[in-house]
C-alpha cells in the first residue's frame, strides 16, 4: 500500500492546477479480511481492499465537501471540481475553518502484517470453549476481522499527518436454548492488537456468555417499582455517550437546546464520575491520532469528579459560540474506577435490576430517556435473581449521572473503552 | 448510471461452484442546516466490483474499488481463494448447490438523474426559510437533505442477471420548542421518497401543509404529558404499524435468524396473530402501483416476488436466501441484497407490509375509552424471542372515544406474536415509509407499511 504517498502527490497537482488556495484532504487504502461464523459454523471468508477520498475546499468563507473511493487521476480531478462547486453553491459563513499547522508526523499503530492462519484458529478454539463450556449457547453470528489502513491528510495551513494502522477485532451474537425455550440475542466484542489471548478472556465475553446461559427461562415483572439499575460496562458505555450527544455535542450547544449549555464548571453528575476520552491510553488499541478537524488528537476529560470541564465541540461549533474547542472526535471512553467490587455494590441493592442493554427510544432533548431493559436480572435484597423480560425502565440521562450510587472497581478493557459497572439510583422499572 | 464491462468475465465463472459478480455505485448527497446554519454540505460517492463464489454451505467473497475489467477478473480469483481457504478450515458441509427457479436478464427499472448541490441547497433553504418565517416562535430548527442510490449490473452463474437502480432523496424538517418547564421537545417529519430530486422536488409548496401540521404537533406536545406506564389498549398509527411489522415480525421470520432460533421456527403453520393480520413482503408493486422502494433482482440472481408472510394470522412463510430456502423447502423471492459494492448478500426485507382491514381510523379511535394513540415512531429494535421496543415520538391520550392531551416521547414494547393476537380492529388504508435504514451487519434502505390496528400494549412511562 505505498503507493498512497504517490496518489497524494497527484492529487496536489491537480489542486495546485485548479488554483486552490485552501483545502484539507484525506487519502486513505484499507484492507479487510473477514471471517463470518453463522450458528457455530464457519460460513463466509470476505475480502474488501477499497479506498477512500474526501476533500474539504473553502472559498471565500464558504465551504463544500465530497468524497469517493476512486483514486484514479481522473476521478480525483471530478473529486476536486465537486469540492469547489459544493463550495461555491454555499452560502458564506466564516466559522467553518481546519486547524493551524500542526506540523508533520506519521503514526504507527497496531500490528500492521496479520497472522490470519493463527486468527482463524483462535476463532475456532472460541466456538469450541463455548461449545464445551456453554452448551445451552448458540454462536449464531461472529465476525473476525482484520484491518489495515494507511492514510495521509494534508491542508493548505502545512499539516501533514500519515498513518499506518492495523488491528484484529471479534463480535459474538449469542443466544441459547432448551427445548422451543430460547433467548434473545446479547453480544460482545472486543479490539486487540495480537492474540496472544483467548477471545473468551477478552472484554465483556464471558459476562455476556454467563449472562445469556441464565436467561432461557425469564419471567416478566408485576407492577412498577423505583429502584437502583447496574449498569454492566458496555451499557454505562452507552448511556454515557448519550448523555455527551444530549447535553454537550455540537447541534445541541449551536441550536441551544443543551441543557446543560451554561453549565461547564458547574457539578452536573455526582462526585464519583470522571468520564474521559483517551485515545493515547495505552488500553486503547487504535486511538484517534489526528481529528477531523485536522488537529493532532489530545486526551480529554468530559466530567472531572461530577462537575462538567467542557463541552465535547469540533471547530465549527467551537467558532459558531465562542466556545473552546475540543481537539478530539470521540471514542476511546475512559471512567475511572470507583472503590466498590461489583460484589459489594450487588449486596448493597434492596431491588433493582442488573442491565446489560437498553432498547429503548431515541431520548428527547430534555434527557427524558424510556427502554426495555434487555439481557438484565432482578436483584432482591442483593442477590441477583432471575431474568425479566418485557420490562421498561424510565428516568431522565441529567439524573442518571447524578444519582450515581456506586462505581466498581473492575473495569473491562474491550481495546475501545475502559469502563467499570455504575450504579443507578432512581430509575423506575415497570413490568407488566 | 454504471456502463456495463462485466458480461464477457462471465467466461471467468468457475463451473461446479455458484459465482455472482456485482458491479455497483452508491452515491450519497447530504445538506444539513441548523437553525439557518449550513452545518454539512457534502457529496460521495463509493464504487467497485464483488464477486461471490459458493459451494458445499461455503462461501468467498471479494470486491475491489475499482470498477474495471481487471479489477472483475481480481474479485472472482480472491472470492474462490477465500471459498478454498474456509474449506481448508472448515468441517461444515452444507448444501450443495441450491437450485436457482429460472434463469435470464430484468430488464432495467430506472435512470438516476444528479442533481446540482446548488440546487440541494436552495431547495433546503427555501424550506428552512419558510419554517423561519411562518414559525418563529419555534426553539430550533433543522433542515436536513439525504439521498442515496444504487445503481448495480449483477451477473449469475445459474440464475438471473440485470442493471436496476434504487435512487431515493428525502427532506427532513426537525423543530423543536420548550415546554412551561424549559424542556425542549421534538418532532421531525420525512417528505420525499423514491425517486431523484427533480422527481421529488420540483414543487415544494406541495410539502407546506405536512410542515404545517408539524407545527400544530410540536406545539401540542409541549403542552404534552407523560404517558401513564402499564399494558394499555392502543390505536397504532400506520407508520406504527409498519415499524411493527418491519421490527416485530419481519426480523423473526428471517430465515438466516429462524436458523438462529428465532421464536418463528416452532410457529411455522400456526397462529401467531388474530385473523385480522395478513403480512406481505412485497417485491416491487403494491395495489397495482410501484412499491415504495422497488426490488426486482436480488444480489444472488433470484428474479424478485412477493414473500407471504402471515396469512389471517397464520405464519406461512420466511424471507430466504437461496441457501435457506432450500433448507426450508420454500422458494427464494430475492430478499439477499448487499448495502454497497463491498457487502455481501444477506437475507433483508424490502417492503414489509401488514395489510388493511375494514374499519375507518375514526371508528378506531371512538372504540378506546381509555388508552393512547401512538402516531410516530423515532426508531425500533427487536430480538429472536420476537420482543420489540418502538420509540414513540409522537401520540395522544384518548379518552372516552375522543382525543385528548399530546404526550411527550415514551416508549412501547411487547412480544410480538403475543401482541399482535390482540389486534382487533384494523383500518382501511395503508400508510408507507421508506426513508429509513434497517441495520444488520450493513445498512439497508427498506420500506415499511401498515394501517391503523387497535391492540393492546406495554407502555413505558413515569
Amino acid at each position: 500500500m505505498s503507493e498512497i504517498r504517490e496518489i497524494v502527490d497527484l492529487f496536489d497537482g491537480i489542486l495546485k492546477d485548479k488554483k486552490l488556495e485552501k483545502y484539507t484532504y484525506t487519502l486513505v487504502k484499507s484492507e479487510k479480511q473477514e471471517l463470518n461464523v453463522e450458528n457455530d459454523e464457519f460460513k463466509l471468508m470476505r475480502t474488501v481492499f477499497n479506498n477512500y477520498a474526501s476533500i474539504k475546499v473553502f472559498k471565500d468563507n464558504k465551504m463544500g465537501n465530497a468524497s469517493g473511493n476512486d483514486l484514479s487521476e481522473e476521478a480525483l480531478k471530478k473529486l476536486a471540481d465537486d469540492g469547489v462547486s459544493a463550495a461555491e453553491s454555499s452560502p458564506e459563513d466564516p466559522c467553518h475553518d481546519f486547524a493551524p499547522d500542526q506540523g508533520k508526523d506519521v503514526f504507527r499503530q497496531g500490528i500492521y502484517e496479520p497472522d490470519m492462519d493463527r486468527f482463524i484458529e483462535r476463532i475456532k478454539e472460541f466456538l469450541a470453549a463455548v461449545k464445551k463450556e456453554y452448551p445451552q449457547v448458540k454462536v449464531m453470528q461472529a465476525i473476525g476481522s482484520y484491518d489495515r489502513n494507511n492514510w495521509i491528510s494534508r491542508n493548505t495551513n502545512g499539516t501533514e499527518f500519515e498513518a499506518f494502522t492495523g488491528e484484529y477485532s471479534f463480535y459474538a451474537g449469542v443466544c441459547a436454548s432448551d427445548g422451543e425455550a430460547t433467548t434473545g440475542i446479547d453480544g460482545a466484542g472486543f479490539t486487540a492488537k495480537d492474540l496472544d489471548t483467548p477471545f473468551i478472556e477478552l472484554g465483556e465475553m464471558r459476562r455476556c456468555l454467563d449472562s445469556i446461559s441464565k436467561s432461557i427461562h425469564p419471567e416478566s415483572l408485576e407492577g412498577k417499582f423505583e429502584g437502583t439499575v447496574i449498569l454492566t460496562p458496555g451499557c454505562a458505555e452507552n448511556f454515557l455517550y448519550m448523555v455527551i450527544g444530549n447535553y454537550i455535542s455540537d447541534g445541541v450547544v449551536i441550536d441551544g437546546t443543551s441543557m446543560w449549555l451554561d453549565k461547564v464548571g458547574e457539578q452536573v453528575a455526582s462526585e464519583k464520575l470522571t468520564v474521559a476520552l483517551k485515545p493515547y491510553d495505552e488500553r486503547i488499541v487504535m486511538g484517534e491520532r489526528g481529528t477531523q478537524d485536522g488537529f493532532r488528537a489530545e486526551d480529554v476529560t468530559l466530567i472531572e469528579k461530577g462537575v462538567l470541564k467542557t463541552h465535547r465541540l469540533g471547530l465549527y461549533a467551537s467558532n459558531k459560540t465562542g466556545r473552546p474547542v475540543v481537539k478530539n472526535t470521540g471514542g476511546a471512553m475512559v471512567v475511572e474506577p470507583g472503590d466498590k467490587s461489583i460484589d459489594e455494590i450487588i449486596a448493597s441493592v434492596d431491588k433493582g435490576l442488573l442491565m446489560s442493554g437498553f432498547s429503548g427510544g431515541q431520548p428527547g432533548a430534555n434527557g427524558e430517556f424510556s427502554g426495555v431493559a434487555k439481557n438484565s436480572f432482578l436483584i432482591e435484597n442483593g442477590k441477583v435473581k432471575g431474568a425479566v423480560t418485557e420490562t421498561m425502565v424510565n428516568g431522565n440521562l441529567g439524573e442518571v449521572v447524578k444519582n450515581i450510587r456506586a462505581i466498581s472497581k473492575e473495569l473491562t478493557c474491550s481495546g475501545d473503552s475502559v469502563m467499570p459497572y455504575i450504579a443507578v439510583d432512581g430509575i423506575i422499572v415497570s413490568g407488566k | 448510471m454504471l456502463q456495463d464491462i462485466l458480461q464477457k468475465e462471465k467466461e471467468l465463472f468457475e463451473d461446479g461452484v455458484q459465482t455472482v459478480l456485482r458491479g455497483q455505485e452508491n452515491r450519497n448527497r447530504r445538506v444539513v442546516i441548523l437553525k439557518g446554519n449550513i452545518v454539512q454540505n457534502s457529496r460521495s460517492e463509493s464504487r467497485g466490483i464483488n464477486a461471490r463464489v459458493g459451494k458445499d454451505g461455503l462461501f468467498g467473497f471479494a470486491s475491489i474499488a475499482e470498477y474495471s475489467e481487471e479489477a472483475a477478473r481480481k474479485v472472482l480469483k480472491a472470492a474462490s481463494e477465500n471459498a478454498a481457504l474456509l474449506a481448508h478450515h472448515s468441517e461444515n458441509k452444507g448444501i450443495v448447490l441450491p437450485p436457482s427457479y429460472g434463469s435470464g436478464v430484468i430488464p432495467t427499472n430506472r435512470d438516476i438523474v444528479d442533481a446540482e448541490q446548488k440546487k440541494i441547497i436552495d431547495a433546503c433553504r427555501t424550506i428552512d426559510a419558510y419554517v423561519e418565517k411562518k414559525y418563529p416562535d419555534l426553539e430550533s430548527r433543522t433542515v436536513v437533505y439525504t439521498e442515496d442510490s444504487q445503481d448495480r449490473i449483477i451477473y449469475s452463474s445459474d440464475a438471473y442477471s440485470g442493471h436496476l437502480t434504487t435512487p431515493r432523496c428525502y427532506i427532513y424538517v426537525m423543530m423543536s420548542a420548550k415546554t412551561k418547564e424549559g424542556a425542549p421537545v421534538e418532532l421531525f417529519k420525512a417528505l420525499g421518497g423514491y425517486g431523484c430530486f427533480e422527481d421529488n422536488f420540483a414543487d415544494l409548496e406541495q410539502y407546506y401543509p405536512e410542515i404545517d401540521q408539524l407545527y400544530k404537533k410540536v406545539m401540542d406536545k409541549k403542552e404534552g404529558v407523560y404517558a401513564e406506564a402499564g399494558y394499555k389498549t392502543v390505536v397504532l398509527g400506520g407508520m406504527m404499524g409498519g415499524m411493527l411489522a418491519h421490527e416485530a415480525v419481519g426480523h423473526t421470520v428471517e430465515a438466516d435468524l429462524v436458523m438462529g432460533g428465532s421464536v418463528a421456527g416452532p410457529n411455522l403453520g400456526k397462529r401467531v396473530a388474530s385473523d385480522l393480520v395478513t403480512m406481505i413482503d412485497y417485491a416491487h408493486t403494491y395495489n397495482g402501483e410501484t412499491a415504495p422502494l422497488p426490488v426486482y433482482l436480488d444480489d444472488e440472481g433470484t428474479k424478485a416476488v412477493d414473500a407471504e408472510l402471515i396469512r389471517d394470522g397464520i405464519l406461512t412463510g420466511y424471507m430466504n436466501s437461496r441457501e435457506t430456502a432450500e433448507k426450508y423447502k420454500m422458494k427464494p423471492a430475492g430478499n439477499a441484497r448487499g448495502w454497497t459494492f463491498s457487502d455481501e448478500p444477506l437475507i433483508r426485507m424490502r417492503n414489509t407490509c401488514i395489510l388493511p382491514g375494514k374499519n375507518t381510523v375514526e371508528e378506531l379511535i371512538e372504540s378506546v375509552d381509555d388508552g393512547y394513540y401512538l402516531i410516530d415512531s423515532g426508531n425500533g429494535q427487536a430480538d429472536l424471542t420476537g420482543e420489540f421496543m418502538f420509540g414513540v415520538t409522537c401520540g395522544y391520550e384518548i379518552k372516552n372515544g375522543k382525543l385528548g392531551r399530546a404526550l411527550l416521547d415514551t416508549t412501547v414494547t411487547g412480544v410480538a406474536f403475543e401482541m399482535l393476537k390482540t389486534v382487533d380492529m384494523v383500518s382501511d388504508k395503508v400508510e408507507w415509509s421508506s426513508s429509513g435504514f434497517c441495520g444488520k451487519k450493513q445498512p439497508m434502505a427498506v420500506g415499511m407499511g401498515g394501517p391503523h390496528m387497535r391492540c393492546k400494549i406495554m407502555i413505558g412511562g413515569r
